[in-house]
């Protein structure tokens, strides 16, 4: 099991007026509707599922194993609102039943640039924050949102990780399970897919009463994996799930409590970290991915981040505002560009699925896509107009 | 089934989202089989005949009242509630025939509706386009026009609110049990797209509720940053002159044209070639004019509180006295090509959703439920 943990930046409200107007760059950042936010979401997820996870592997000695990724957005939000979450995560990391995952450490989309620079840099800054914090070096990358393709994982394994988490979607897989590792068609390391299937049976249809599986139980659940044919399972989630996504009142925190004893009570099941599984399992099959994957939507690819127009301009606009940073050499800019490159912000512009409200519209806080697009777009001019 | 219907303008000659409404709905209807009779009142302008086999329009005695006249006007001079009174008496004497139920339109003709109810003993359906507090602009509004919109609302046995806000009216405002009320929104007959131009366009009557005079204030600051762009004001009002002296006053009155009264004809292609619709209504049930905007093409900024608004993703939304928000969103449009883009393709498709046959659809689920 694996748990995805991040919160973006989210923008002020920033109008054409702004544009231009000398204001300090930091003043991009709602610090106020962050703070909140952040708050809110750790009391009702990280602290108490935290706690409860610590309790767990305590239980079982340490048979259950976790693994997460951390942003960097995240962590500095730990840092300046509530550095208890960072002290319970430590916690966890003692125990040793916990693996820490690799990512860019601003949940960027910079491994789909032209160049790969910015990514392996973004990558480098999370290294160095891991290890600040746990004084241990990541063996395995999980990218932005599992955004995967041939490219990447051929950088990837130039850095020198032995493993690499995408999703397990049909289109790369065909008729082969994701219950097993694979090699990618152009690098020597490990690639662990995620069972969507199983993942999303906890991650979205846990409190949805009109889902057959519903009410979902541990000991049920349990049934299924245990049914599963393959090495292994690779259940990758939200954190936010815990409390968030799916409040205490589904019932969601008793069925992570139960888990670990319902799956352990099959003698042929176990947990391993994502260090573990690549090290215990061998390639079973190479796969090809030359177009961009990831676990977004029902598209499993990066039309979410970049599906119209909108979303083009804003991505080519922070491109070129990166290129002439750093020609520049402006820390603080370069700071306050790369928080713009949080998949977040182009995220809200997505105009997929509009008319049914659906799941887009519930992690926004702008008034929809277009509404997302004027700020953001305003954003980025008042920023290529600070260092033209 | 056979509905008499009573409304008060019909194609081609009308003044507001009543008129297209009961053309879009008639005709859609009369395509599913359900005959209508539509009654309304004979005016200087000819009203259009049907050419649809269920479909007939009959034209009831002579009024020159119009459902967005008020009692202060002076060409009426005193004789408005008359008129009214002496027009929906006739209605009631002209309405003769088999039918399963009647169907009105706003509190025109209401006190027909309720009359022709009790004298014929067959069930009343009432639609509310807009009420006595959408019209005022929510500035004094008039008990006359309330107290027969009330007894209409509570006579009827079901009632169609052209949008949830409505509804919600309705239910404050009137009293009303929500139960009996259902939303229908509204539909457009496409228009089709032109060569646009750096026009800036509003189009509506020229009165208090559809807020005409934001529309001038936001341009005044668009005209700051984008001095080449050029606004529109279209339609006729007794705003017009006080509209007029607001442009001189503000110093725009060289970019900002006013067009009087508009064909329908030149309506189509004003909506062709502007490049940006705004409806800064102070209270709107729906407004048709962003559907017939965003169908040529043009998106369109709205009133959050207008039932366009409610029904429709593909739009921006503003407060409508918070006109630098106004501006920021026009400006955004005239600088951003990808936003105009992807508003205008992304809008037109859901277009597909406001039919008239899915409102004809509609509308009969609720006659059913009556008869």
């Amino acid at each position: 099991m694996y748990f995805e943990v991040h919160q973006p930046m989210r923008l002020n409200r920033f109008s054409v007026f702004n544009i231009g107007s000398n204001a300090d760059a930091s003043k991009y950042f709602n610090n106020k509707l962050n703070h909140e936010i952040f708050e809110k979401v750790a009391k009702k997820c990280y602290l108490p599922t935290n706690d409860l996870l610590l309790n767990l592997i305590n239980e079982f000695d340490g048979k259950f194993r976790i693994s997460f990724s951390l942003t960097g957005t995240f962590v500095e939000y730990c840092e300046r609102f509530m550095p208890s979450v960072i002290d319970s995560l430590k916690k966890l990391f003692a125990t040793g039943a916990v693996d820490m995952i690799e990512e860019t450490y601003f949940h960027s989309l910079s491994g789909l640039y032209d160049d790969l620079d910015e990514f392996e840099e973004q990558i480098r800054m999370h290294r160095q924050m891991i290890k600040r914090l746990f004084n241990y070096e990541p063996k395995v990358f999980r990218n932005t949102e599992a955004i995967y393709d041939n490219r990447i994982a051929k950088k990837i394994g130039e850095m020198g990780y032995k493993g690499i988490i995408t999703e397990g979607t049909d289109k790369i897989l065909g008729w082969r399970s994701p219950n097993y590792v694979y090699r990618p068609i152009n690098s020597d390391i490990k690639v662990l897919l995620r069972n969507y299937s199983l993942s999303d049976d906890i991650g979205f249809r846990f409190s949805s009463r009109h889902w057959p599986g519903f009410p979902l139980t541990a000991d049920k659940y349990a049934r299924w994996i245990s049914r599963c044919e393959g090495d292994l399972i690779n259940l990758f989630i939200d954190y936010e799930t815990f409390g968030e996504h799916h409040w205490t009142e589904t019932g969601i925190f008793d069925f992570l409590s139960h888990l670990p004893n319902e799956v352990l009570k099959n003698k042929q099941l176990d947990f391993v970290t994502v260090s573990e599984a690549v090290d215990r399992y061998q390639p079973v099959g190479e796969i090809d991915v030359p177009w961009a994957i990831s676990w977004a939507d029902e598209d499993r690819d990066v039309s979410t981040w970049l599906g119209n127009d909108m979303q083009f301009a804003c991505f080519n606009e922070l491109k070129d505002i990166g290129k002439k940073l750093k020609k520049r050499g402006d820390d603080e800019l370069m700071n306050v560009w790369r928080r713009l490159q949080t998949s977040d912000h182009l995220y809200y512009v997505s105009t997929k699925g509009l008319e049914d409200g659906d799941v887009h519209a519930y992690f926004s806080h702008y008034d929809g896509p277009y509404d997302g697009f004027i700020n953001y777009m305003n954003v980025l001019q008042d920023l290529k107009q600070k260092i033209s | 089934m056979k509905v008499a219907m009573i409304g008060w303008e019909y194609p081609p000659f009308k003044a507001g989202g009543l008129g297209t409404h009961c053309y879009g709905l008639t005709r859609s209807l009369a395509d599913k089989d359900v005959k209508v009779d539509f009654y309304m009142p004979k005016t200087k302008h000819s009203a259009g005949s049907s050419n649809k086999k269920n479909l007939v329009i009959k034209e009831v005695g002579e009024t020159e009242i119009f459902p967005y006249d008020r009692p202060e006007d002076k060409e009426l001079a005193g004789q408005f509630f008359e008129s009214v009174y002496r027009y929906n008496n006739l209605v009631v004497e002209k309405v003769k025939g088999n039918y399963d139920l009647i169907h009105c339109h706003d509190w025109l003709t209401m006190k027909a509706g309720v009359a022709l109810k009790e004298k014929l003993g067959i069930p009343l359906v009432l639609s509310v386009h807009s009420t006595e507090y959408d019209r005022s602009g929510w500035i004094c509004p008039n008990d006359w026009f309330i107290n027969i919109e009330r007894e209409g609302m509570e006579k009827a046995d079901r009632i169609i609110a052209v949008s949830h806000f409505t509804k919600g009216v309705i239910v404050d405002k009137y009293g009303i049990n929500p139960d009996k009320i259902s939303v229908v929104h509204n539909a457009v007959y496409p228009i089709g797209e032109g060569e646009k131009q750096e026009i800036v366009l509003f189009l509506g009557r020229l009165t208090i509720q559809k807020g005409a005079e934001f529309f001038l204030r936001a341009a005044k600051k668009v005209l700051e940053y984008e001095p080449d762009s050029r606004f529109v004001v279209a339609g006729m009002g007794d705003m017009l002159p006080r509209l007029i002296n607001q442009a001189v006053d503000m110093g725009i009155s060289s970019k900002v044209i006013f067009t009087g009264l508009l064909t329908e004809e030149e309506v189509r292609h004003i909506y062709r070639i502007s490049n940006v619709y705004v409806m800064p209504s102070v209270s709107e049930p729906f407004g048709i004019t962003a559907l017939e905007a965003v169908s040529a093409g043009t998106p369109t900024i709205a009133s959050k509180t207008a039932g366009f608004s409610e029904a429709f993703q593909n739009c921006l939304r503003v407060d409508f006295w918070d006109t630098d928000e106004m501006a920021n969103k026009i400006i955004s449009l005239l600088r951003y090509d990808p936003l105009h883009k992807t508003l205008a393709m992304e809008g037109k498709r859901e277009l597909d959703l406001f039919t008239w046959d899915r409102v004809a659809e509609k509308t009969i689920n609720v006659y059913r439920g009556v008869i």
